[in-house]
């Protein structure tokens, strides 16, 4: 299997078929053995067997079925774990991604880039739209150190042996590409052709600008409290060990300073047995979270995606 | 079909004898009588908890009478909820239905139920209604129910009948142990099944005014603690307690600034002040909370290929290498289970 195609899709009975025609029809074009998967989230509405139709209909066409909506990181995770392809490509459901530019995302991949993004340069949406939209992508550059412009587009291509070994979290696949980087995967940004939305609402907002902070920052820590817990617990328990030395040289000069018929605060005290207890904590903490780590099947190289040069890389 | 040849039963009836237990001659007599009428090939397994030995010899002789019942007799006192699982776990028709062991609901609600599974239903809750209770009774579980449907954000109003129907995939999948047999459906729900209550007729035996002692109702409470954990945060605990201990943190923190410019500025004695006590306790505290919070995150982390962020209904593919071009489709409802989610195609 050369290219897996991978569409999650939430309500989106009216653009199901156009769609299919739309990708089918670039697809085929690309003159390459591919696979289309549509993940259905949970849809309320006839997309189900608008889906089963087309699976009916075409043998390249793959229905994976969700119980219930969980949103469109898992959606696309369903892809990921469905997807057989050499090279893997998302891409949204709403018709707003144009699928003519698969060529485009292809030949970069060829070129030998490990993630290709879509970036929507002339978005067709509202500025309140966007607005959020550029504030989120800013906070990810920043703190993840790859300045993509547009984490939000769903149209990108991974290489396939990547993307299986992808593991998404939470809200994780907005900033798939910059994690990837973070790692090593070489990334290329292409500006890709976006449209206005022709059926339907908006499901999938970007406004939560808040929770994408939220979001990277977890994975942020996780990543290096996974690596090594021990060693970032113990760092995070310094300033209560400096906390616990300052209130015990204010309680030991206060003792020897004091007045004798002053009564004794033991306030200070109290301090530094409060600040040696949270030191203790996290120390204690640091050690049982080494054991977890240990216990757990976390693999550096699998979460944060090593890449693989040379022979047998492609090949997967 | 070759499920009946198979001797498989139809319905497979789960009792758990664990805190009390009424008529259980006429419960069974009732209620399979009630099945027959529906048609309806049907297993009774009643689990035994150690506490209820009493009950053993009035089964041993209903046995006697019919084949379908087997007895599970548990050799200590493991809760209402070990008990289920075992139960459950012995079930061999495609439909289960668990019954309290006394008189709860009437029979006749069996038959609407058992539809409702066929009409794609995956479980009905059973939901004693008209209540015909004590007022005290009804007082104590509106006020339940009411925590529930807040915490959980589900529509329930009866969870603790233990009259329930549900498909056998739904059993599969359910690993409930603690107090969590009460929160039966809302697990199912959150697993992604169809789940709907239905109004049963309330037994007359069932009206005796239940008076718990104290630590019952604390069990309760945190039942519906636990739940709520389970459903809302065990993706992401670190969202909750991370936000709950960071907030812990800058209060403390804010409390101890005031302090500390109040020393700066007016010069107040700082070593009297249980206000700075304060501010560091609840600094510590943060700190516990977002640390224990970040541990629960890599706990879930690190395991996570075993966790599933969905689960599929249904996979529709075509057959592997494939000369004639045809499509596989999985059967209308599989055992729609992680499995389903990765056959290497």
């Amino acid at each position: 299997m050369d290219v897996s195609i991978v569409i999650p899709l939430y309500n989106e009975e009216e653009s199901v078929e156009a769609l299919y025609a739309e990708v089918t029809a670039a697809a085929e074009s690309l003159d390459r053995e591919y696979e289309l998967i549509l993940v259905d989230d949970g849809s309320r509405d006839a997309t189900r067997p608008k889906v089963r139709a087309l699976c009916a209909r075409d043998p390249r066409v793959k229905g994976v079925f969700f119980r219930r909506n969980y949103g469109q990181t898992a959606a696309i995770q369903a892809g990921f774990d469905h997807a057989r392809g050499r090279v893997v490509i998302t891409l949204d459901g709403d018709l707003q991604n144009d699928p003519r530019d698969f060529g485009l995302l292809l030949q970069h991949i060829d070129e030998g880039y490990d993630v290709v993004c879509g970036w929507r340069k002339d978005r067709k949406d509202s500025f309140s739209r966007r607005l959020p939209s550029i504030i989120a992508n800013r906070l990810i550059g920043a703190l993840t150190g790859t300045p993509i412009h547009d984490n939000g587009c769903t149209l990108k291509a991974y290489r396939g042996d990547i993307v299986r070994r992808a593991r998404l979290y939470a809200e994780m696949h907005r900033f798939l590409a910059p994690m990837m980087s973070l790692s090593g995967a070489r990334y290329k940004e292409v500006v890709v052709n976006h449209r206005a939305r022709q059926f339907g609402q908006s499901k999938y907002g970007f406004s939560r600008i808040w929770k994408v902070f939220l979001d990277l920052l977890t994975i942020k820590m996780l990543l290096s409290f996974t690596t090594r817990p021990a060693a970032w617990f113990g760092l995070l328990s310094v300033p209560f060990l400096v906390g616990t030395m300052l209130a015990l040289a204010i309680s030991v000069y206060r003792h020897l300073t004091i007045l004798p018929y002053m009564p004794y605060s033991l306030v200070f005290p109290s301090i530094t047995v409060l600040f040696a207890f949270a030191f203790a904590h996290l120390i204690i903490l640091g050690v049982f979270a080494e054991l977890v780590v240990k216990v757990g099947d976390f693999k550096q190289t699998d979460t944060i995606l090593a890449v693989v040069d040379g022979p047998g890389g492609m090949q997967s | 079909m070759n499920r009946t040849l198979r001797g498989e039963p139809g319905v497979s009836v789960v009792v758990p004898i664990v805190e009390r237990y009424g008529d259980l001659r006429q419960l069974y007599h009732e209620f399979s009588a009630e099945l027959t009428r529906l048609g309806q090939s049907s297993e009774f397994i009643f689990v035994v908890d150690d506490s209820q030995r009493g009950a053993l010899p009035i089964l041993r002789e209903l046995q006697k009478e019919s084949e379908r019942i087997s007895i599970l007799q548990l050799s200590g006192s493991f809760g209402e909820s070990a008990a289920l699982m075992l139960g459950l776990e012995r079930a061999r028709g495609e439909k289960v239905m668990t019954l309290a062991a006394y008189f709860q609901v009437e029979p006749r609600g069996i038959g609407p139920a058992l539809a409702a599974l066929d009409d794609g239903v995956d479980l009905v809750a059973g939901r004693r209604f008209p209540r015909i209770d004590s007022f005290f009774n009804r007082v104590q579980s509106r006020l339940f129910h009411w925590f529930v449907r807040r915490l959980t954000s589900t529509d329930f109003h009866d969870i603790s009948c233990g009259f329930k129907v549900m498909r056998r995939r739904v059993t599969r999948e359910l690993h409930i142990y603690g107090g969590q047999h009460r929160f039966i459906p809302i697990l199912a729900m959150n697993r992604g099944f169809t789940v709907r209550e239905m109004d049963l007729p309330q037994r007359n035996e069932d009206r005796s005014t239940r008076f718990h002692g104290t630590g019952t109702y604390l069990g309760r409470l945190l039942d519906i603690l636990t739940i709520f954990f389970l459903v809302r945060f065990t993706r992401t605990p670190l969202r909750f307690f991370g936000l709950l201990g960071l907030f812990l943190f800058l209060a403390g923190f804010a409390t101890d600034l005031i302090v500390a410019i109040q020393k700066v500025v007016w010069n107040t004695e700082i070593a009297d002040r249980p206000m700075l006590l304060l501010g560091v306790l609840l600094m510590v505290l943060g700190m516990q909370t977002l640390s224990l919070g970040l541990l629960g995150e890599m706990i879930i982390f690190t395991h996570a290929r075993n966790v599933r962020d969905y689960r599929v209904a249904e996979v529709i593919r075509r057959v592997p290498p494939a000369p004639p071009l045809d499509i596989a489709t999985e059967p209308a409802e599989p055992e729609a289970s992680s499995r389903t989610a990765f056959q290497a195609s």
